[in-house]
């Protein structure tokens, strides 16, 4: 179903799906239509027709606390070609942030992505930014297009989780 | 019951000193949120809800949210009333003090009062209510006071801008003889999205004595109270009835002497009554007590004095039950009915258009059916009886 460029995990990495604490992940701006839920739960992200859109402007804030420690090594972000995400910032331990106060910290990274990216091309953080994350906040600031509304298929987050790595549940789709 | 985190913007400006709401605008918005606080609180425990006024010298927070009552209370003493209102930055400023708050898992309101003219345009109101939506904060607005032409269009564009989910409300309150807090309890901003101000809402109308209830006391709540007022009220109105009788009626207590005998019965019949009503649920007991007192109005000395009894004994509460006993005792000696009273009360249609007419009695209740019934048959018993009866000395 995926294509060979698509759903490519780094040799060591782990989706960390599994690690969302589901009860507190929060999103800012959200459509009641379209919500977070899928984007990035399993099942509904990688469905086409769900998709995570904004509502009353083009940005979103996503909050992910996850339940343990994780180092996060890189992000896929999958969207439409017009309406996908352009510069998203990445902030870490940083909980209940507000619009009001995305610039006033320095994201811990911040991407700008490409065409290639919103196909589904992982991006490759600062992994030294992210060895100890609680909890992650991606702040999608504009869209390829300029558009009113944003939107987002799949937000898949890939890494390692701090505690015990165990090598045999390392889903090794494909080397990258 | 959702975990919310409430501000308040009280418009205090100088259109607040008029008396078109009781007392005056200003009391009666303060009357408001004192309700509104107490729902919250009620509604989830560790809800909290914030004060601040939008006029005066400039957007003050009289407190932050929180869940103590006595605080929020306290504070809405002393308001003085003067200025404009910056709603704009009133607005601001709740979800500052909102976003500040606590407990970050509280859902985010603000319910402004918007009771002087709205001098902002369209534009603006849709850009504050976008940036409300956008922190997912929700917005109650309470327009009453002054009312021109642009204001409900332009609270709707605002409400519009920032609805999410029909989580805000916008109610109008029109100037009227009921109270603002009184409208407002029937509002969405009070009952919430679900029931979940409900139970609140009709403690509150009661409480308010807006309820529906004849005596400002719910039945549900406090039914002794509720039943003793009634009780009490029928024999006083029985009594005034018989004292104007006496009044007027002078000559005929000659014919008193024949009929005390028959009013003794009558008495008797009501004790008799009493004790199959002992059975029944007890505020259909004393209905149709006081149904039959009520229909002695021919019979007034010793019923006026015997009323004289009830009426003082059951005006406090704890007597009343006093005075049944004091029935139920007098019964046992004369286990007798009167005839006459038998056969009216016999009437069934008679007596139950008098039910229909009583508050809290239908007519169709079974107990009431039984009662009757029973009367019936003892009127025949009773016809045996007369003559006895007749011998009775009086009380």
């Amino acid at each position: 179903m995926a294509s060979v460029a698509s759903s490519a995990i780094q040799r060591g990495q782990v989706d960390l799906v599994d690690f969302v604490d589901w009860s507190s992940v929060e999103c800012l701006n959200q459509s009641s239509t379209h919500s977070l839920a899928n984007a990035l739960k399993q099942g509904y992200r990688d469905d086409d027709g769900l998709h995570l859109a904004s509502d009353a402007d083009e940005q979103l804030l996503i909050y992910i606390p996850f339940m343990q420690v994780v180092k996060l090594h890189s992000v896929a972000i999958k969207g439409p070609e017009e309406e996908g995400p352009r510069t998203v910032k990445l902030f870490s331990n940083k909980e209940h942030m507000g619009f009001s106060n995305v610039n006033d910290y320095p994201p811990s990274d911040s991407v700008v992505l490409s065409s290639e990216n919103l196909k589904g091309k992982p991006v490759i953080l600062k992994y030294v930014k992210f060895q100890n994350v609680r909890s992650l906040t991606i702040f999608i600031e504009d869209n390829q297009g300029g558009n009113d509304i944003s939107i987002v298929q799949k937000i898949a987050l890939f890494g390692t989780t701090v505690d015990t790595t165990n090598m045999k549940d390392l889903k090794k789709i494909e080397e990258h | 019951m959702v975990l919310e985190a409430t501000m308040i913007c009280i418009d205090n400006s100088e259109w607040m000193r008029n008396g078109d709401y009781t007392p005056t605008r200003l009391q009666a918005q303060a009357d408001a949120i004192n309700l509104i606080c107490g729902a919250k609180t009620q509604s989830n425990p560790e809800n909290t809800v914030g004060v601040l006024t939008m006029a005066g010298k400039g957007v003050r927070v009289l407190v932050t949210p929180t869940s103590d009552l006595g605080k929020i209370l306290a504070c809405m003493h002393g308001l003085e009333v003067g200025g404009e209102v910056n709603m704009t930055s009133g607005i601001q400023v709740a979800q500052l003090a909102l976003k500040h708050r606590q407990n970050k898992n509280q859902q985010q309101r603000i319910i402004v009062f918007a009771g002087s003219p709205v001098k902002y345009d369209n534009k603006v109101l849709a850009a504050i209510g976008k940036r409300l939506k956008k922190n997912s904060v929700a917005l109650d607005i309470v327009n009453f006071g002054e009312a021109d032409d642009a204001k409900p269009e332009k609270l709707e564009a605002l409400l519009a801008s920032v609805n999410n989910n029909d989580s805000s409300h916008l109610v109008h309150i029109p100037p009227g003889p009921s109270n603002l807090s009184d409208v407002l309890i029937s509002t969405p901003i009070f009952t919430g999205d679900g029931d979940g101000g409900s139970g609140f809402a009709t403690a509150a109308t009661a409480a308010a004595g807006l309820s529906s209830f004849d005596f400002g006391v719910d039945p549900n709540i406090d039914p002794e109270l509720a039943l003793a007022l009634r009780v009490s009220m029928e024999e006083e109105r029985a009594r005034q009835e018989a004292a104007a009788k006496k009044t007027t009626e002078d000559a005929p207590k000659q014919d008193k002497g024949g009929e005390s005998s028959s009013s003794h019965d009558i008495m008797a019949e009501d004790l008799a009554v009493d004790d199959k009503r002992d059975n029944l649920p007890d505020d259909e007991s004393a209905l149709l007590k006081a149904l039959a007192m009520s229909m002695d109005d021919s019979r007034s000395t010793g019923l006026a004095v015997r009323d004289a009894d009830m009426s003082e004994a059951s005006n406090d509460d704890q007597q009343l039950s006093l005075a049944l006993e004091m029935s139920k005792q007098e019964n046992l000696k004369d286990p007798s009915t009167d005839p006459e009273i038998n056969a009216v009360l016999g009437d069934q249609s008679f007596v139950s258009s008098i039910l229909s007419s009583l508050p809290g009695v239908d007519p169709n209740d079974p107990s009431v059916k039984e009662l009757l019934a029973s009367l019936q048959q003892s009127e025949t018993q009773q016809k045996q009886d007369k003559d006895k009866d007749g011998n009775k000395g009086d009380k």
